[in-house]
């Protein structure tokens, strides 16, 4: 679910850089104006496109416009915003989907890593295979999964499962389900990258580790959940974090496969901002889109600040 | 002799202040022949062959007016866009948007206001009043001119009717038959019998063309105040009818989330036996979803008897932007005058566009509405017989009835908004069967009214 | 987490020891549960893959009534000219390609000069850019949805709007604080004596940036390059916003709206072309792109 706007991978920054050796500045003695050369990419892409509208989302979530008119109006939007029934059940449906992401999709890389992790022989082919899902283009992914999830008994998930005596499901047809039929989907198509990180973290598990519990007399399950695991703690935090903030924000699946229906149990935050701001042709709620997205990015940064204050002394 | 400097200067000053007041009090008048640059709406997407015949068009407009240089610009009618790219000027002058979007924009100050101009054109008073509607401001002022209209009606697949053991040229006259033919087609055949789009705002859109047809309206307009009327006993009937087929006759098939694309495609790839939508559905169907046209058959919306039952109507405008100047504006008329309206009041420009259309195996002929009035719409169709080249006897079942059914103008009020709170309580008929119908109707009023008193 | 150091001696072995492996029930319980993985890994990786290839030459109606089947009624090959010419899949294909190049070539330049100045250079006031940049990590890219878009429409200093261009696309990508802070990490562990005997040896900042910092950043441009394109092939809601033309969106953007004009099998090739340049992409570079992924577990130093 990585896209240019989208923060990919953190958990590079997860392991502290090494103190770097004391350097003088070795250029002291030109002035500062090359500095200011080679910054000036990132000073005018940043104050442009960053910082800026950073700053420019706080001030629209207390205005309202419609690019021709701008009015200060104050709390009203965020008020708007609380009072909309929407609201609740977008709440509900993102919750929703990252449980049921994290139920389903933060095990299985785990396990499919620990079980590719022993593999002697082609283990490229493995990795590729569980990789490639990851390179195919999101929104092939997800138009080709719609078609799969078609509802009536010759769709291709219904005819496979048919085959077993299973009956034709609704998929994406009926409230309850539409919700589970797009976290398989999401699973499907980011497990690789996260079997990858897995796979590389465990392969820096020290192996005396794992001799000093076969003196113990250790099994092999023994051995994975008391050497396996425990090395892998900072990983396993860093990526459980980073799947909540991803599955917080998830947009496309929802507006590829069903719009936010049936009925509104797709509908998620990020689904709603951006109803909020390009859905109505007439103009949108431009003030009520910044305001939802200051809350949910408020909501994200005080889980993300309790979450590394409650498992700092946990990661090795 | 400072004193008779000082009176001359007031003097002049004060001359100059009445003359500038002078000038300011009448309308400067747009020079007609001051060269403009006027940029064009051009259908994104097209042949070479239909880009070719659009720019002949364009020479044929210069060689008209000389002063007039015409630019094309690519442009699809995009909802979600749409103010953000007026806002950044990326819109072309003349432009076309749908029915449902005129009265909004117009409010919005998002169209110029070329009502003068217009009302100067030969034809100005001859709309069909109807359709005039949705491009007039409030005060019936003509802010974007209508140049084509429809009226909905009921597409149905005579393949899938014959494997029924329907007769296709008989199709269903009251809502009961719709029932029971859709019951027949999904008995008989694996496609659903009945079809109806749920997302994107279709969902309101066709709810609503089933309340019309019921004799219900969404809304009852009085002045400036509007009350919403989504808590009725028509619309409930319409609900309870889907309901029906959906759950008791399961004649609806296993997909229910579609929009006015994807029904379309089904229904052209033979799953759908029947659904409601836009009268002139066929050139998307055939040119764009490769539907036989043999297997194509449309008839008009059963209506109930009394009063109020009629048809929803839409259809195109053509707008300007607001941020054409006064002489842009000018222009533009005279480019709606030309290349819409044109084919439908002149014999030339009908054959010359049909024959375009022919050649580039587009269909002429597709049912649609008159702009003007029937006995126009009856004269058009024969100008271009030759290029006729639908199936026009399967289509008779519509074209020979819909012109008595009264076409009803789309509520005026906060239409999308509403159209797309909709969308759930549709969706949620055909997905749960444990809908309260009553309660989703009740909770669909109370958001609507917010909706509209919200403005 | 650091690697320890051990003697060479020391076995190379993961959670099963090599004495382990020596008993036949242990071996033939991995084995088993190692072709199980496979073949799961197979069907559920590469399958969706093999059956798109094979809707992409087969008929519609085949494809609805009976999808699992092998060309019963023969292929159709139609089916993918048709969706590269007609429905101009090249075109867009073309675009997505430009938008990455441009994107990759924005954020090299972003973040290679910014790195180098952070790191190398190191203005008095670095520490202040450099929070500044890392705490963008931390604000969601949708708060910057609807103020980006409008800063798009009206550029300052411009005048004109940026829609229905390139650059609407390219420019912003450049403000990325993930590739910024990983090329500045990355010239944090360059061995500081080069640059000080370059500088001895009379390099002014610019030829030390040009012949000998960028050269030995090949890894990380790699990796930067990587994330770069990977981004861009899968960017939808920012194309999907900036550029309302058709002609110029690129494959993620449009596919979605072409659904509704072709028909089914035209599209599923469709589908499968725009898939096709991506994985072959990956087969091909596939250490690069895996030992990226694993970047974040890896530990190097």
């Amino acid at each position: 679910m990585t896209d240019t706007l989208v923060k990919p991978d953190l958990s590079v920054l997860a392991t502290p850089p090494p103190a770097p050796p004391r350097r003088r500045r070795i250029f002291r003695w030109f002035r500062g104006i090359h500095t200011l050369v080679f910054l000036l990419p990132l000073l005018v892409s940043f104050i442009v496109f960053s910082w800026i509208p950073i700053g420019r989302a706080v001030v629209m979530s207390f205005q309202k416009t419609n690019l021709i008119t701008t009015q200060f109006v104050g709390i009203e939007n965020f008020e708007r915003v609380l009072s909309d029934p929407l609201l609740g059940t977008a709440v509900v449906n993102t919750l929703w989907f990252a449980l049921l992401a994290l139920l389903f999709g933060y095990p299985l890389p785990l396990i499919t890593a620990v079980l590719m992790s022993e593999v002697k022989r082609a283990k490229g082919l493995f990795s590729a295979l569980a990789y490639l899902p990851v390179v195919v283009p999101p929104v092939v992914a997800v138009l080709l999964w719609k078609f799969f999830y078609d509802a009536s008994p010759t769709g291709v998930f219904n005819e496979i499962l048919g085959y077993v005596g299973l009956g034709p499901f609704p998929w994406l047809q009926d409230a309850a389900s539409a919700m589970p039929a797009l976290v398989v989907e999401a699973t499907w198509a980011s497990a690789g990258g996260t079997i990858i990180i897995y796979l590389a973290a465990l392969t820096s598990v020290a192996p005396e580790l794992y001799d000093a519990a076969e003196v113990d007399g250790a099994s092999i399950w023994k051995k994975i959940w008391h050497v396996t695991l425990p090395q892998l703690r900072g990983v396993l935090l860093i990526t459980f974090i980073l799947q909540i903030i991803g599955t917080a924000q998830v947009f496309l699946e929802p507006y590829l496969f069903t719009g936010g229906g049936p009925a509104n149990s797709t509908i998620t935050v990020l689904l709603l901002i951006y109803q909020y701001a390009f859905q109505n042709s007439l103009g949108g709620d431009y003030g009520s889109a910044t305001a939802l997205s200051i809350m949910l990015a408020v909501v994200l940064g005080l889980l993300t600040a309790v979450y590394f204050r409650l498992t700092k002394g946990w990661s090795s | 002799m400072k004193s008779i400097r000082t009176a001359a200067a007031l003097t002049a000053v004060g001359a100059l202040a009445l003359g500038a007041l002078t000038a300011c009090a009448t309308e400067p008048a747009v020079d007609p022949n001051a060269p403009v640059t006027l940029k064009v709406a051009i259908d994104a997407g097209l042949e070479q062959g239909a880009i070719d015949a659009f720019d002949a068009r364009v020479d044929q407009f210069e060689d008209k007016y000389p002063n007039i240089s015409v630019e094309r610009q690519e442009y699809n009618w995009t909802g979600t866009t749409f103010a953000a790219e007026l806002a950044g000027g990326t819109i072309p002058d003349v432009f076309t948007v749908p029915f449902t979007d005129g009265r909004g924009l117009i409010e919005r100050g998002q169209l110029a206001d070329i009502s003068g101009i217009v009302a100067d054109l030969p034809y100005a008073e001859e709309f069909n009043p109807n359709v005039a509607l949705a491009g007039e401001d409030a005060e019936g002022n003509m802010w974007a001119v209508p140049i084509a209209a429809y009226g909905q009606g009921l597409h149905y697949n005579r393949a899938l009717f014959e494997a029924a053991g329907l007769d296709p040229d008989s199709p269903p006259t009251t809502w009961d038959e719709v029932r029971e033919a859709a019951k027949a087609i999904a008995d008989e055949t694996d496609a659903a019998g009945y079809a109806q789009m749920t997302s994107s705002n279709t969902g309101g859109w066709i709810l609503t063309t089933l309340d019309y047809a019921l004799g219900g309206r969404l809304e009852e307009v009085d002045g400036e105040e509007a009350t919403s009327t989504i808590d009725t006993p028509e619309v409930a009937e319409a609900l309870g009818l889907l309901h029906d087929m959906r759950w008791d006759d399961n004649s609806m098939g296993s997909n229910f989330l579609y929009d006015w694309g994807t029904i379309n495609q089904d229904f052209a790839a033979g799953r759908i036996g029947m659904y409601v939508s836009g009268g002139g559905n066929y050139g998307s169907l055939v040119t764009q979803n490769a539907m036989n046209p043999d297997d194509y058959g449309v008839t008009v919306l059963p209506l109930a008897d009394g009063g109020d039952a009629g048809v929803l109507g839409g259809g195109t405008l053509a707008a300007v932007s607001a941020k054409a100047d006064a002489a842009t504006q000018a222009a533009a008329v005279k480019w709606i005058d030309f290349y819409y309206i044109e084919k439908l009041t002149d014999k030339a420009a009908a054959q010359a566009d049909a024959k375009a259309l022919f050649d580039a195996d587009a269909p002429v002929g597709a049912p649609t509405l008159p702009v003007f009035d029937k006995a126009l719409y009856d004269e058009n169709l024969t100008w271009v017989d030759e290029y006729i080249n639908v199936p026009v006897e399967q289509m008779t079942p519509y074209t020979d009835n819909i012109f008595s059914q009264p076409l009803i103008p789309e509520p005026t009020k906060s239409t999308q908004e509403i159209y797309a709170l909709l969308d759930p309580v549709v969706q949620a008929v055909l997905t749960d069967k444990n809908a309260d119908i009553e309660k989703l109707l009740a909770e669909a009023q109370a958001s609507a009214q917010a909706i509209i008193d919200r403005g | 987490m650091a690697r320890s150091r051990r003697p060479v001696e020391q076995e190379d072995r993961g959670i099963i020891s090599l004495a382990d492996w020596r008993r036949p029930s242990i071996r033939r319980s991995t084995n088993l549960v190692h072709g199980v993985l496979l073949v799961v890994l197979f069907v559920v990786g590469l399958g969706p893959m093999l059956w798109l290839a094979k809707a992409a030459i087969t008929p519609t109606q085949d494809t609805i009534r009976t999808p699992m089947a092998l060309w019963p009624n023969g292929i159709d090959l139609d089916n993918l000219a048709e969706a590269w010419n007609r429905v101009e899949i090249s075109t867009y294909f073309g675009n997505t390609l430009i938008l990455a190049v441009g994107v990759w070539v924005v954020q090299i330049l972003v973040s290679t000069t910014a790195g180098y100045a952070l790191s190398v250079l190191r203005p008095k006031w670095g520490r202040i850019i450099t929070g500044l940049v890392l705490a963008t990590l931390f604000v969601p890219s949708i708060v910057l949805l609807v103020p980006l878009y409008l800063t798009v429409l009206d550029p300052p200093l411009l005048g004109t709007s940026l829609i229905n261009t390139f650059w609407a696309v390219w420019l912003p990508a450049g403000a990325n604080a993930f590739n910024v802070m990983l090329v500045k990490r990355f010239f944090d562990n360059l061995p500081f004596e080069i640059f000080e005997a370059a500088r001895v040896d009379g390099a002014g900042p610019y030829r030390l940036f040009w012949s000998i910092v960028l050269p030995m950043s090949k890894p990380i441009l790699g990796v930067v390059s990587v994330f770069a394109i990977i981004a861009s092939w899968k960017d939808f809601l920012w194309p999907l916003l900036v550029l309302p033309n058709p002609a110029l969106q690129p494959l993620s953007v449009r596919l979605p709206s072409i659904q509704r004009f072709i028909e089914l099998d035209v599209f599923l090739a469709a589908l499968a072309i725009s898939t096709v340049i991506p994985v072959v992409l990956f087969l091909v570079f596939q250490r690069m792109f895996l030992n990226s992924a694993g970047l974040g577990g890896a530990v190097k130093g």
